[in-house]
């Protein structure tokens, strides 16, 4: 038992250098937002100034509306498209079922990098170009795989019985998913909400080719400044930011349990 | 008895109002293509723009002359005013995406410097198709901390003491026209390829990055990581006078790529006139003086906006000098074929590099 | 467990229809019709715009062929995509496991958290901090002189341990928590079985606890060797000189050089490497499972 309680421990020192890790640049990214060089030179020099000139930043303010508004967007999008397939991949057996759900496949399994500029082609083809439309329909197409894959596997704990029991009641089609299915599965559902918005949010390569100058998302923003020169205002609008994201995470753990517990 | 005089006063601001928007949108607009942060899109350039004519400003953006001509043709009638790298001007002008300007109609025209006004890569068969605007060269700049006495040759560069303290920028035709000027080469007519190789390839060894912004190099620099290296010259002077970094620019012996900026109007703009006075605008001295004063930009090609400026000036002592101008080569255009030359030489350097 | 079987028994394509359809033509219309065109673009010389001249040719796959750098910088990426995986996988493997098997209630949930909310924080400033870590007299260096006798010099930025560890950095979480999935669902009483029947720890870990944690060690490795084989940005900032991958010469196609038909060709190319790697790499990785 002895050598059980050494190695958890262990364990447990672990995580915290795994921590350490992951959040020593985001603690420099965000130190770096109140200091005064704008070129992150040191010695370190308190100012809020970036902060201030963030609010003058119209291009940057802009962008993370858009990023937030495309967000929203798409996980509403995502979610009640993903849902509706996932149900029907439960319910039915057709032939071909095993093709659609391989369909599903190809935006995780295919690097942003050609899904992006394949976009940017056959939008441009079409006429639909380059702006927040054609990110929208980007990212909604990228959150869709992971939507279904965390619905769908929700719904592998649903006892078929109970919608037949349900049904056998009198209960219609509808009635049936309704009162029945989407109480069950609404976990997954949120969980896949979750998972769209930060595939939304953070999507860099997709959002970087279909943008255009003036319709662009925060990490778009962000990496031209970083390429035609920046000031840690793009500091300042990451760490509120991830202020923000930890705020809002806290807040639905207390409401939904993340741990998986059984 | 109120309402009635109510409805009436407010039926009335409401006619005044669609009236008043109706003529606001009647204004005509002028669509000005360009570098993003490059002078046009100036909030207050295009505020003072507006008020003495009356039309509309819309900027759109270009990140590469590549793109530039594609948006150009994707969008014929579009653009009013486009911003042409004066190297790509013929190319545009063989395509037919730009058209004669009438320069009598630009009161400024005729104080911009006779060289350049006169210039072939922007006057074809008697007619000109682009306004020179600014132009600058790409030279090389130095950590002042690392050095006693600022070098006077390119050779510089490779000096096996500045070994991974050297930063140049990411660009195949860059790349190329220095290691023409290293090897003693005009950069518009490089006979010996083999020699801009080898040049290259001894280069890459001390490079420690390459940049593609004025933030980078600055950085670099701030934080004494960098010794030397290629750098435009108005990024090094506003580096040294607007952000106190010890930043000097050299203007080696062997000479420096120079680059010359202009205006020109795209085929079917709905708006000459006023693509006319925008451009008349650019090169106009208050326009120029304020640009440099409150961002800091190239030199100018309109001699009198240049003399407006202070006397110790960059951009009118340094620039100015005739020394310099013997030195510089400006960048005439390139076939599609060599640019394509130049670029699979200069990936096979970045992919061998070790 | 995920393995209980919990399908439908209704038959029949046409009640599915209206569930599927949305969906499916969402994704037909920006995923297979634009991988379409890209292939149809990756024969042709240039862009079909108006007043260019275009036609038909092989010419932009035969470049990927005749040049041997386009395949030397494809070998490096693939290379890139392994090591960053594996580094991955002996980094987030160890934690995954102790979040799913050592710590329990309020402070596992925390943890669980603290390692998914670096996703939330842009990925682009977080490489750019480590730039100020890795970089000579940042701050990795002067904490290591301040702690060591002698004096060294650490300066990692724009090498390739620097793309390493700024890609590892940013995908490791998605290792954490698909292996923190499988583990979570591993029951305990197998473990408490295998060790009562004599076997040793090690023995368990390979006999046991891997082989049922394998669909998340599979998971973990798609989702992070897919996306760095195709990065170009993390690279570029993180590499410097030797900061040229198959991803960078992509993106130039697109942005600098405008060659689309060329881009496309060598996306597809790349999907096609991707797509058979992952093809060979599932049943050898199911069978050791």
């Amino acid at each position: 038992m002895a050598t059980t309680r050494i190695l958890e421990w262990l364990g447990r020192f672990y995580i915290v250098l795994l921590l350490g890790f992951l959040y020593l640049p985001i603690i420099i990214m965000a130190a770096m937002s109140f200091n005064a060089s704008p070129f992150y030179q040191l010695p370190f020099e308190w100012t809020t100034d970036w902060y201030a000139s963030l609010w003058q930043n119209d291009q940057l303010i802009a962008a993370t509306w858009n990023s937030i508004e495309i967000a929203v967007i798409t996980t509403i999008i995502s979610t009640v498209l993903g849902a509706m397939a996932s149900l029907a991949l439960y319910r039915y057996e057709f032939r071909g079922k095993k093709v659609l759900q391989a369909l599903l496949f190809p935006p995780i399994a295919i690097p942003w990098l050609i899904t992006g500029t394949a976009m940017l082609i056959f939008f441009f083809g079409v006429g639909i170009g380059r702006g927040l439309i054609a990110i929208l329909l980007g990212h909604v197409a990228l959150a869709l795989p992971y939507v279904i894959v965390v619905v769908s596997a929700r719904l592998q704990t649903f006892a078929p019985e109970l919608e037949e029991a349900a049904r056998s009641l009198g209960a219609n089609q509808w009635q049936v998913t309704m009162r029945v299915t989407l109480p069950w599965i609404m976990p997954g559902v949120i969980a896949g909400g979750l998972f769209a918005f930060a595939v939304s949010f953070d999507q860099f390569v997709v959002s970087y080719f279909l943008s255009t100058p003036g319709q662009t998302t925060l990490p778009v923003e962000i990496y031209a400044a970083i390429r035609k020169g920046f000031t840690p205002e793009i500091n300042a609008v990451s760490t509120i930011i991830i202020v923000v994201s930890m705020a809002l995470m806290l807040l639905t753990a207390r409401f939904f349990k993340f741990g998986g517990e059984k | 008895m109120r309402m009635p005089r109510l409805t009436a006063f407010l039926t009335a601001t409401a006619v005044f109002v669609s009236a008043f928007t109706l003529a606001a949108q009647a204004a005509e607009e002028v669509h000005v293509l360009n570098w993003k942060g490059y002078g046009a899109d100036e909030p207050w350039a295009v505020a003072n723009f507006e008020k003495a004519t009356g039309f509309k400003v819309v900027n759109d953006f270009f990140n590469s002359e590549q793109e530039m001509l594609t948006k150009i043709r994707t969008n014929p009638g579009l653009y009013d005013v486009v911003m042409i790298n004066a190297a790509f001007n013929d190319q545009a002008m063989a395509g037919k995406l730009i058209q004669p300007i009438d320069v009598s109609k630009l009161s400024n025209y005729a104080d911009v410097a006779k060289d350049k006004a006169g210039s072939p890569m922007l006057n074809h068969d008697g007619k000109v198709y682009g306004v020179p605007w600014v132009w600058g060269l790409t030279a090389l700049a130095i950590n002042e901390k690392s050095f006693d006495k600022p070098p006077t040759s390119i050779a510089e560069m490779w000096d096996p003491a500045h070994k991974g303290r050297v930063i140049i920028r990411d660009d195949a035709v860059e790349a190329v026209q220095f290691g023409a000027l290293a090897s003693g080469q005009n950069i518009n007519d490089i006979k010996d390829m083999d020699a801009v190789k080898a040049k290259l390839t001894s280069l890459m060894p001390q490079i420690k990055t390459f940049w593609s912004s004025e933030n980078d190099w600055n950085q670099m620099v701030a934080s004494n990581q960098i010794d030397i290296g290629t750098y435009w010259s108005g990024s090094a002077d506003r580096a040294k006078t607007h952000f106190k970094l010890p930043v000097s620019l050299v203007i080696p012996q062997e000479g420096s790529v120079a680059w010359l900026d202009a205006f020109s109007i795209p085929v079917g703009s709905k708006n000459v006139a006023g693509a006319e006075a925008f451009i008349n605008y650019m090169i106009d001295p208050k326009f120029y003086v304020e640009w440099v004063t409150k961002v800091g930009a190239p030199v100018s090609a309109n001699t009198k906006a240049v003399e407006a400026l202070p006397e110790d000036a960059f951009n009118r002592k340094v620039m100015g000098s005739p020394e310099v101008a013997k030195r510089i080569q400006f960048q005439a255009p390139i076939t599609d074929e060599q640019r394509e030359r130049y670029l699979a030489l200069w990936q096979e350097l970045k992919v061998n590099v070790k | 467990m995920a393995d209980q079987l919990a399908t439908a028994s209704q038959r029949g394509l046409r009640p599915a229809l209206p569930l599927l359809l949305p969906a499916y033509l969402w994704l037909t219309v920006a995923i297979f019709l634009p991988l379409s065109a890209m292939v149809f673009f990756s024969f042709m010389t240039d862009l079909p715009l108006a007043g260019k001249e275009w036609a038909f040719t092989l010419g932009n796959y035969a470049a990927f062929f005749s040049q041997s750098l386009y395949s030397t910088l494809l070998f490096a990426s693939l290379r890139l995509g392994l090591e960053v995986t594996l580094w991955c996988v002996v980094i987030g493997y160890p934690a995954a496991y102790v979040l799913a098997k050592v710590l329990k209630g309020r402070s596992r949930e925390a943890i669980f958290l603290l390692v998914i909310l670096p996703f939330w924080s842009n990925g682009l400033v977080r490489i750019f901090s480590w730039a100020m870590v890795l970089r000579e007299g940042g701050i990795l260096d002067t904490a290591l002189n301040a702690v060591l006798p002698f004096k060294i010099n650490i300066d990692l930025m724009y090498s390739y341990p620097a793309v390493i560890i700024g890609l590892v950095h940013s995908y490791v979480p998605y290792m954490v928590l698909t292996c923190y999935l499988t583990l979570q669902a591993i029951d305990d009483s197998l473990i408490e079985a295998g060790r009562s029947l004599g076997a040793s720890r090690r023995q368990v870990l390979w006999r046991v606890i891997i082989p049922l944690s394998m669909p998340g060690l599979i998971a973990g490795s798609a989702l992070i060797f897919v996306p760095v084989v195709g990065s170009f940005m993390e690279p570029r900032i993180l590499g410097g000189r030797t900061g040229t991958f198959y991803g960078t010469v992509i993106e130039d196609q697109f942005v600098a050089v405008f060659n689309w038909p060329l881009g496309a060709a060598l996306s597809f190319i790349l999907l096609a490497v991707v797509l058979i790697i992952l093809a060979l790499a599932a049943p050898v990785l199911r069978r050791a499972g």
